[in-house]
């Protein structure tokens, strides 16, 4: 501890003003700050304060994203090898899952880095932990056959256009990850959506393969006619309710198991750093709107006004898009009321999209970035009706 | 009291019955108010019930500074010599306003500070101290006398100030009549004396001082913020006991809870020790300076309530025990109202307290990944939410600052429901009326949004800057 102490103690001189990395300062003080909680004091009442700061806010989310994170190496890897007749044992799945995830996770946290470190030394205010949870959420969200470049433009939209421009962490309207994820989405769709992006085949030489197209369930369900039930069609395809439970099938990285999303969330409302409010309202916001469309379902409908509400939890990117992004604080509303009203409405939407839009694969991304342009609006209107109760004192 | 005296108890008479009904009204006109937002600090270092006689200082010191708004105009010079009770300066806003010496000797030193601000004025004690005499007040008096002769002693006697007007906490204009005085018997802000302690054979002080206030104006409420070990020997005089975290028992948060119309928020507000003062003004004639205070806090060498009086150097209460260390934090004060002193500092007008904090200005490793089962925290994110016990806090930051992220956390601590992360935005943006609605000025200043907020922002602060801007636009 001495001797790293004593390394940036050295080191601090060629930082600081006049010193040749000056411009580098930001860096150099995530780097210290990292090591050491800084030695600073309170100056006037308050005297002590919290043991809590934003490090350990934001640090809280990469550690339930680490679950998400593990398994998805092991199913990007697990599907690539099962669709390239390759061996299935643990060592060799995940070592291909490495190999996919990898590359992507670091790209995504260079790109972000350099974006971040640029505008905090342009600005010359220090760099703010919300980027290492946007680092990560953000390649989690992609399919494994990503190409790096996408993950770079992507990242770089994600942190420059989503939240630098609004003037950093606590001050973006959009959730920097999705917005990064919904540029990628609309600007190459052949990589992001479709059935071949989902599992990265290797072609092996003795037995040259065409490559495997692997639907997910939300895409095969897109194909079921009026008075079909999805239910039945998705078994046909192997897809059982427990399996896409569990997650083992092609998809984002990080977002195919709901079962560790839900753990993840349930997490992240112990430690305090998701709201409650979000999580259960968004998961009532499915089931209700689901259920309530189950009541419209005839003859004529599409086959996904009779789906069971259930699925619509553990298909697709929902229970993803519910605990790891609409519980980001900043670009969700403030008052305890509104959260309900925001995780309500983007379950609601979230089957909306997913139902009455066929052209959109996923509806949580947009309802998540829609609702994010409401939060101001529905706190504006939630403040409007607390204060009118208060006995004005001017 | 026990319910079951509303049916009578079968071995008494009926008199006796009626009795203990009367008496039990009486009690039930004694309003619970419940604070469901706040929070009590499980801090370490609390002073024990023992009360010592602190020995007699051989210097005390006024500090004009540290009295809020006043702006004062000496009245005195170095090497002058004054009685208790002697005149030492006045404010320029409202000349009647005096405060007057704590202590009989000479002016030793009077020190200035940047653009020339009067930080203290020192005076080295006679042997023999003598008091200025003041006119005085029997029980009689007291029902006879005329409002505004009643004003003028207490502005004559240098106790005016002790009173303290809401919103913004300046001394109350002596020309108004307000529609309530509060007076607060204790604070949840580690660490004050207990009311028990300093009322101790003072009871009759205390009834003198309600009678006082009840001249001044109709209303009188008196509170204490946790009633056990009181409510019995207040007998009646108590009209509301609040129950619930931190800061309950503020004079401004009973307040926020008890008012029905907008006239009601300019009430006075005193403190039982500085009410106290008071009667003891009126009742002996002379000028008080009687202080209980607690010595307190982790760094401090003996932990315990202290009888001393007004002005005593900081130092000279901590006995033989001193210890000029570095490390250590002199608060004048409550953890969070009070100032920063050093250990040759004195204790001003209003303290009642003082703590001595490590001041934690170490660096620490890889501090934001640790367990935690010892830091303490008002969220769930350490182990110590599992762990029970007072904890030692110290005066870091435990972070860095950081713009707001919207958690929340400060409206969950907020007793006067204001929104501080809404109205810290509305402040920055410079959207005065804005905040005025939010409550900005129901804030009491208990700096409980300062200590949760994860980005380290001094939220308190802000809203106390914006409500003296605003104090000064319509003054």
């Amino acid at each position: 501890m001495k001797f790293i102490q004593k390394l940036f103690d050295n080191s601090r001189r060629h930082f600081e003003e006049g010193g040749r990395f000056s411009f580098l300062f930001p860096f150099f003080d995530a780097t210290e700050t990292f090591f050491f909680i800084p030695g600073h004091v309170t100056q006037e009442d308050a005297h002590v304060r919290d043991s809590l700061d934003v490090k350990r806010y934001m640090s809280f989310v990469l550690v339930a994203l680490l679950p998400p994170l593990v398994f998805g190496i092991y199913n990007a890897g697990y599907q690539s090898n099962l669709f390239s007749g390759r061996q299935l044992d643990v060592i060799s799945v995940f070592l291909r899952g490495l190999g996919l995830v990898l590359p992507i996770v670091l790209v995504s946290y260079a790109v972000g880095f350099f974006w971040e470190t640029t505008f905090a030394s342009i600005r010359k205010h220090p760099i703010s932990e919300g980027f290492l949870v946007t680092g990560l959420l953000f390649p989690l969200t992609l399919p494994p056959t990503t190409p790096l470049w996408q993950v770079a433009v992507g990242i770089s939209f994600g942190v420059v256009i989503g939240k630098e421009i609004f003037g950093g962490t606590g001050r973006n309207i959009l959730n920097p990850a999705l917005t990064g994820r919904a540029f990628l989405f609309f600007a190459y769709p052949g990589s992001m959506s479709g059935d071949p992006v989902w599992v990265a085949v290797r072609q092996i030489k003795e037995t040259a393969v065409d490559a495997v197209s692997m639907a997910t369930p939300l895409a095969l369900s897109k194909l079921a006619a009026p008075g079909d039930a999805i239910e039945a069609l998705l078994s046909q395809s192997n897809y059982s309710f427990m399996k896409m439970l569990l997650g083992m099938y092609p998809g984002s990285i990080g977002a195919t198991s709901a079962l560790l999303c839900l753990i993840g969330a349930v997490f992240l409302i112990l430690v305090g750093v998701a709201s409650y409010r979000i999580v259960v309202g968004g998961v009532a916001g499915i089931l209700v709107t689901a259920l309530f469309l189950n009541l419209l379902a005839g003859e004529s409908t599409s086959a996904w006004f009779s789906l069971n509400p259930m699925y619509h939890l553990v298909m697709g990117g929902s229970a993803f898009g519910i605990a790891y992004m609409a519980t980001d604080p900043v670009s969700a509303p403030g008052m305890q009321a509104s959260r309900w009203i925001y995780g309500f409405a983007i379950g609601a939407l979230t089957i909306l999209i997913r139902v009455f839009n066929p052209a959109f694969p996923e509806g949580v991304m947009l309802a998540i970035l829609f609702m994010n342009l409401f939060s101001a609006l529905i706190d504006y209107f939630v403040i409007r009706v607390r204060l009118k109760k208060r006995i004005l004192n001017v | 009291m026990d319910p079951i005296l509303r049916h009578g108890i079968s071995g008494l008479s009926d008199k006796e019955n009626r009795r203990c009904l009367r008496e039990q009204l009486f009690y039930e006109q004694m309003k619970s108010i419940r604070i469901k937002k706040g929070y009590d600090l499980p801090i370490a270092g609390a002073p024990t019930v023992d009360l010592a006689q602190a020995k007699r200082p051989d210097r005390v010191a006024s500090l004009p500074k540290r009295i809020p708004f006043v702006k004062p105009r000496l009245l005195v010079k170095e090497g002058a010599s004054v009685n208790i009770g002697s005149v030492l300066f006045e404010d320029k806003r409202n000349p009647d306003v005096k405060f007057l010496s704590p202590g009989g000797g000479t002016i030793e030193k009077i020190h200035f500070g940047k653009r020339r601000v009067i930080e203290q004025i020192v005076i080295d004690l006679h042997d023999e101290e003598k008091w200025e005499g003041l006119a005085d007040f029997s029980d009689d008096d007291l029902e006879r006398v005329q409002r505004q002769d009643l004003v003028n002693t207490l502005l004559k006697g240098g106790c005016w100030a002790l009173f303290r007007a809401l919103p913004f906490n300046d001394y109350p204009d002596p020309g108004t009549i307000p529609p309530s005085i509060i007076v607060t018997l204790d604070s949840r802000e580690p660490f004050h004396p207990r009311p028990d302690i300093y009322l101790d054979k003072r009871m009759d002080l205390l009834q003198f001082g309600i009678q006082v206030l009840k001249k001044l104006t109709h209303t009188v409420h008196l509170t204490v913020s946790d009633g056990q070990a009181l409510t019995g020997s207040l007998n009646g005089l108590l009209t509301h006991v609040m129950t619930g975290p931190y800061p309950a028992g503020e004079a401004g948060v009973l307040l926020y809870h008890i008012k029905r119309q907008p006239d009601e928020n300019r009430a006075w507000t005193i403190s039982g020790q500085n009410l106290l003062l008071l009667a003891d003004l009126l009742k002996n004639g002379r000028y008080p300076i009687d202080r209980t205070i607690v010595v307190a806090g982790m760094h401090a060498p003996i932990r315990q309530h202290l009888r001393t009086r007004m002005g005593v150097p900081l130092g000279h209460l901590l006995g033989d025990g001193v210890r000029k260390s570095g490390g250590s934090r002199f608060v004048n004060g409550g953890i969070f109202s009070g100032y920063r002193s050093q250990q040759d500092d004195y204790l001003g007008f209003f303290e009642t307290a003082l703590l001595i904090l490590a001041e934690g200005d170490e660096k620490e490793m890889f501090g934001f990944a640790r367990p935690g089962f010892q830091k303490p925290s008002h969220s769930r994110a350490f182990l110590s939410a599992l762990n029970p016990s007072p904890l030692s806090m110290d005066c870091g930051m435990h972070g860095e600052l950081r713009a707001c992220i919207n958690c929340g956390y400060c409206a969950d601590v907020c007793a006067v429901d204001i929104l501080p992360q809404f109205t810290l935005k509305s402040i920055l943006a410079g959207e005065v009326e804005e905040a005025l609605a939010h409550g900005l000025l129901d804030c009491v200043s208990c700096g409980l949004c300062t200590y949760v907020c994860p980005s380290k922002i001094d939220i308190c602060a802000h809203l106390k800057m914006a409500r003296e801007d605003y104090y000064k636009e319509i003054a």
